[in-house]
């Protein structure tokens, strides 16, 4: 009863010198403000990033290997038998090699060499893109024989505007194609990594008409599709014994990206850049904190006079102390609640300007939160307790 | 939590209708007795004695001031008297506790219970009403706040400023102040009321309305220690000793 009618008093005295002191309060919250909306907005943002990011490496697929061939001098890539070679290993679904072809796509006049054509197999249509009209790739046009192409969005807006592009033809390198599908505009960030599509979009070919019109019977990029996604690492071990063979253990011929080390790594550098960041938000605490106790050190020395008469008055040591150390954790709190809007305020406009989806944070608004409650606790302490161990017969003598 | 009486129930209930006080222990019941009381500072390599072995008894109703000029060790009287302060040597007993080098909660707690302070300047709280000044040493009294908002309105209105209680510091006259502050000394209903050059601050006419009041809570059988400088002042009390160089001597009771 006594202690809750002295906190509610000491809440009031503190919240009254809090508001007449309005300019000088401000600025001092002004530094945890700053901590606090910098740990939640780069928190948010980093982990919106790297979310974002791993959900397109997991939608390429967690269950798909990367070989990257560079080749050597006497052998410059893949070939059809080595592709075999790789579709024979246990536990391999499929394979998709990659071909870009550099060409001009022509349609009733119309050319552009804006155009990304890309050579794949039947598997990268199970695997990957999703058909949003008409059909992918199958196997039966795998043939070289069959020339037939997936477009995406931007390409048919580029030549089939206000027309129904399945059934059409187009002529990609001097050869006429017949559109059959699609599939969703690759808008992705990953694709953006990976060079990105031209600006007319995407063309996909069976990769054998994508050979032939490179005029090269080599594959420098291809997708192995893992069956069990268990045994992955098992698979790269066998992967880069058969390339070995192939490239006869020449070194950095070829390279091999799996999907899950690569999530492993994003993982640890999600880790490393939010340590990073808590690392220079708690700096910027530091300093707001130190704002903080100079301030309570004046409000203090101002206040000489008022602490002398309350312990005339018959206030303890520690009812002196709870009210100046409530002040500075309200100070504090009350600047962290700010700093928690203003971050979830930058959140939310860097996600819409990134694209990304906005979520709030609630990790980082707890951090931030606990953060400007143990900023006021420990900053505050020190002058409250000069505060409870002034003299009262000097405090009321003071002027 | 242990739960503390705010007030000792064995004390008598204020009346402030009543004129003579009723104690239940007779009518001369020492409150305040002090033997050979010493304080010393130490001034550099020196030590400055400034009392030299106060012996002073003070007795439940009385009016007493204690008169004497500045230097003389007034001041650090009052400070020992309020418990702000302690001997270096000597006893000293306040309502039959001793009061030694305890520690500073226990000497809040004396202070909360046995003195009301009036200060010569006042020292209201600047942003705080005059209820909410009065309201304070309630707050460390440990009163709840409805007992609290109806004793601080009755002692208001007891020194007469009922019409005033939401009325901030700064929007009252001196002698209002100082009003404000006796409601506020007077409301935990202490066994001493210190009073400190109380009309130190304040014309020759607002000054007597004041010491009109102390009269009157006197008569009512409050007991009052006032420490001044001014023997015109001393004189409303029924008791006056002299201080002088750190040593007291009895002075004439004076004409109430």
């Amino acid at each position: 009863m006594r202690r809750l009618g002295m906190m509610k008093q000491s809440f009031r005295m503190s919240v009254e010198n809090i508001l007449g002191n309005r300019m000088r309060s401000f600025l001092t919250m002004l530094g945890i403000i700053i901590g606090v909306a910098a740990v939640i907005s780069l928190m948010t943002i980093v982990t919106g990033v790297t979310d974002y990011m791993m959900s397109q490496f997991s939608s390429m697929g967690a269950d798909s290997i990367t070989v990257s061939v560079t080749g050597t001098v006497v052998k410059s890539g893949l070939t059809e038998n080595d592709l075999a070679d790789i579709e024979a290993l246990d536990n391999v679904a499929g394979t998709s090699p990659s071909i870009s072809v550099t060409t001009n796509v022509v349609r009733n006049g119309q050319v552009s060499d804006e155009v990304t054509v890309t050579g794949k197999s039947d598997m990268y249509f199970i695997h990957n893109d999703e058909i949003t009209y008409g059909r992918g790739l199958y196997s039966t046009d795998m043939d070289g024989s069959v020339q037939v192409c997936v477009i995406d969005s931007a390409c048919a807006q580029t030549f089939f505007l206000g027309e129904d592009p399945v059934g059409q033809q187009i002529q990609i390198g001097g050869v006429q194609f017949t559109v059959v599908g699609l599939c969703g505009a690759d808008d992705s960030l990953l694709s953006s990594f990976t060079g990105g599509s031209g600006d007319d979009g995407v063309i996909y070919i069976p990769y054998k008409n994508a050979l032939l019109l490179n005029g090269r019977n080599t594959i420098t990029s291809l997708e192995v599709y893992v069956a069990d996604t268990e045994q992955t690492d098992a698979l790269v071990d066998e992967l880069e014994q058969l390339l070995d063979n192939t490239f006869n253990n020449a070194d950095n011929a070829y390279s091999v990206i799996n999907m899950s080390s690569l999530t492993d790594m994003m993982n640890t550098m999600q880790t490393m850049m939010t340590s990073l960041l808590a690392g220079i938000a708690s700096i910027a605490l530091l300093v707001g904190g130190i704002g903080i106790m100079n301030m309570m050190l004046v409000s203090v020395t101002e206040r000489t006079r008022e602490i002398g008469l309350r312990k005339a008055l018959g206030a303890e040591p520690s009812t002196i102390q709870i009210q100046f150390l409530m002040e500075s954790v309200i100070l504090s709190v009350l600047g962290g609640l700010i700093g928690i809007a203003v971050g979830e305020l930058i959140s939310y406009a860097a996600a819409r300007m990134m694209g990304l989806d906005f979520a709030l944070n609630v990790s980082a608004i707890a951090l931030g939160f606990g953060f400007s409650l143990g900023v006021g606790v420990l900053f505050g302490w020190a002058p409250a307790r000069n505060a409870s161990r002034l003299n009262p017969i000097d405090a009321l003598r003071s002027e | 939590m242990k739960l503390k009486m705010p007030f000792r129930r064995e004390k008598p209930v204020y009346d402030p209708g009543a004129t003579v006080y009723q104690s239940p222990t007779g009518q001369h019941e020492e409150i305040l007795n002090m033997r050979g009381i010493v304080k010393e500072y130490p001034m550099g390599e020196e030590v400055s004695v400034v009392l030299k072995g106060i012996d002073l008894s003070v007795y439940r109703g009385e009016f007493l001031a204690v008169l004497g000029p500045s230097g003389s060790g007034k001041s650090t009287l009052m400070n020992i008297i309020g418990c702000l302060d302690t001997p270096t040597a000597g006893e000293y007993y306040l309502d039959h506790q001793h009061i030694a080098h305890q520690d500073e909660k226990t000497l809040a707690h004396i202070r909360s219970k046995e003195v009301g302070f009036i200060f010569q300047s006042f020292y209201l709280l600047q942003r705080q009403t005059a209820r909410q000044n009065v309201e304070l040493p309630l707050i460390y009294a440990g009163l709840p706040e409805k007992e609290r908002k109806a004793r601080s309105e009755e002692m208001l209105h007891m020194v007469g400023l009922e019409d005033k209680m939401d009325y901030y510091p700064n929007q009252l006259s001196g002698g209002q102040q100082q009003r404000v502050a006796i409601a506020r000394a007077i409301s935990t209903d202490p066994t001493i009321l210190l009073a400190d050059e109380p009309t130190g601050a304040l014309d020759q006419k607002t000054g007597a309305q004041v010491m009109k009041i102390f009269q009157q809570l006197n008569s009512q059988g409050r007991t009052i220690i006032m420490i001044t400088h001014d023997a015109h002042i001393a004189g409303y009390a029924k008791r006056i000793v002299r201080i002088l160089d750190g040593n007291i001597s009895e002075g004439e009771v004076a004409d109430a």
